[in-house]
């Protein structure tokens, strides 16, 4: 897997580095802001972006904007947000713009070295990595609220709901609730009805219609 | 003209009258009489002549005032001379002439000193206003100061630590008791990074410092437990501490409806120019908002320290928490 990353706090990205090299995974180039991210892009041709949020000059959401822009520019270009906060609305934006695989992530989740290079293959073969906080986000802001679809899902619905927008397969669902990949597949069409989302076999536009029915609602 | 005139006549019957009294043999002076009596009616004459001629200043009541005072007491004096002095009895009638005149000279300047002090006074509240004002710029802007150094240290460097402990976690696959103590601390640093967030939150979101007052509303009403309509109307950017408190107004008026609006939908209205930002959040649920609950009591203070005014009202069906903002440029 060719790797770029963009990060302006060199103890991070030296640290993001060297934990990716001992995984064998092949940085090919880094760079402290949004245009030093376009730049390398063309030059390297990665498989996937690791962006940091806040980035020089204006320290907002700069690498955000860089990443809608590259994945603009490079469609099917796989995009990791790195941060140390979720926001959901960034979320949304960078899921409604272009095609390939992405994720956001809390920066401290690297630390779960596993977890973090399950979520960088994922997010390379075109799936999602939504961190657990953005997920919690969503849902929480739809629970009770406008009466919506979400509240006809049962508790164990819920559960299946958010490891889905996370980015994780129905056996690793099955694995993490310890239950039959059979009852996580019937979870999920009764999901599917519930929410009024028409199936598909694709993990990952499924998802998408998830987290695109969750952020559509408000 | 007509003084000088009335003066000359003055002069020509004294001067008559003189020649009547040597023409008739002397004797006692009475002619002195004479001159003493015409000649007042002169002064009396100049008095009135210069105070119609005097411009309107400041005190010319007070001036014609104690000119009068003083031909009275001129004539007193010139009277008591004339009888021969003795007894000096002028002292009591000029003492209370006098008397009269410093009555009027205290009216006079008690009006003028409450001006002098309210200028003053306004002149003070202005200089409070402004370092008022100054001094809540400088704490936004150090809050937020606060928050970025949050980010690129302490939270950095924790994070630093996490990924150090994951890569430390990697090659203790032979000694898995150890591994697990890692994992502990790396769950620690995460908890820390986590509190540290929440923290850094509250001073300002992040998508307020990034984006601006509504983009931080909408994202809080998609949050919202309820729904929440937001209507924007924002001319240009207010200064950050202006833009915290609103935000933290609609923050705070949004939570109050999740929790107690029993799932009324909520309206947010923010209108803002060069001059001022207004928020109004508006729910149609139960009513019975309590102004002097903590949560709004911290609005108020927020909102008041900025020099603006927030006012609730809450009825069944209609509840309104609106705050005026001035920009103060």
């Amino acid at each position: 897997m060719r790797v770029v990353i963009v990060e302006d706090n060199a103890l991070l990205r030296e640290g993001i580095v060297a934990l990716l090299r001992e995984r064998d995974v092949d940085v090919v180039a880094q760079a402290e802001d949004g245009p030093g991210l376009l730049r390398i892009l063309a030059g390297h041709k990665p498989d996937l972006a690791i962006v940091d949020v806040r980035l020089a000059p204006s320290f907002t959401d700069e690498g955000l904007r860089a990443a809608i822009e590259a994945r603009r520019r490079h469609p099917g270009l796989a995009v990791l947000i790195l941060s140390q906060y979720v926001e959901p609305v960034y979320t949304a934006e960078l899921l409604a713009e272009g095609e390939g695989g992405v994720g956001y992530l809390l920066k401290e989740r690297v630390g779960d070295v596993r977890a973090f290079i399950d979520a960088l293959e994922r997010v390379a073969a075109g799936g999602t990595a939504l961190d657990r906080e953005v997920v919690a986000q969503l849902v929480e802001a739809r629970r009770g609220g406008d009466g919506g679809a979400l509240e006809a899902l049962t508790p164990r619905e819920r559960e299946v709901l958010e490891l889905m927008a996370e980015g994780r397969t129905n056996a690793a669902i099955a694995r993490k609730m310890v239950v039959r990949p059979g009852a996580v597949e019937k979870h999920i069409s009764s999901i599917f009805s519930k929410l009024d989302l028409p199936a598909s076999d694709d993990d990952h536009r499924r998802v998408l219609a998830v987290l695109t029915f969750l952020q559509s609602g408000g | 003209m007509a003084l000088s005139l009335h003066a000359a006549f003055t002069v020509l019957l004294d001067a008559l009258l003189t020649v009547v009294w040597a023409a008739t043999g002397g004797g006692s002076f009475w002619p002195i009489w004479v001159w003493f009596g015409t000649a007042i009616p002169v002064a009396v004459h100049a008095l009135v002549f210069d105070a119609v001629r005097r411009p309107r200043e400041r005190h010319k009541a007070l001036i014609v005032h104690a000119q009068a005072t003083g031909l009275l007491v001129g004539i007193y004096i010139v009277i008591w001379a004339l009888a021969g002095f003795g007894y000096f009895w002028p002292a009591w009638p000029t003492f209370a002439l006098v008397a009269a005149l410093g009555a009027h000279w205290i009216v006079a300047h008690r009006e003028r000193l409450p001006q002098a002090r309210e200028r003053e006074l306004v002149e003070r509240v202005d200089e409070l206003t402004r370092t008022r004002r100054g001094a809540l710029d400088v704490q936004a802007a150090e809050l937020r100061r606060i928050e970025r150094d949050l980010h690129d240290g302490a939270q950095a460097r924790l994070v630093s630590l996490t990924m150090l402990m994951g890569r430390a976690e990697e090659r203790l696959d032979d000694r898995p008791e150890v591994a697990e103590l890692v994992r502990r601390a790396r769950e620690e640093a995460s908890a820390a990074i986590g509190e540290l967030r929440d923290l850094a939150r509250g001073i300002a979101p992040p998508v307020l410092a990034d984006r601006g007052l509504q983009a931080a509303v909408e994202a809080l009403a998609r949050r919202s437990l309820t729904p929440v309509t937001v209507e924007a109307r924002i001319e240009r950017r207010p200064p950050p501490v202006v833009e915290t408190a609103a935000y933290f107004v609609a923050a705070e008026s949004l939570t109050n409806v999740a929790k107690h609006g029993g799932g009324a939908a909520a309206h947010v209205t923010i209108e803002g120019d060069a001059e001022r930002v207004v928020v109004e959040v508006t729910d149609d649920g139960p009513g019975g908002a309590d102004p002097g609950g903590s949560g709004l009591t911290g609005l108020r203070h927020r909102v008041e320290a900025l020099d603006g005014t927030l006012t609730v009202t809450s009825a069944p069906g209609a509840t309104r928490v609106r705050a005026e903002l001035p920009c103060g440029s």
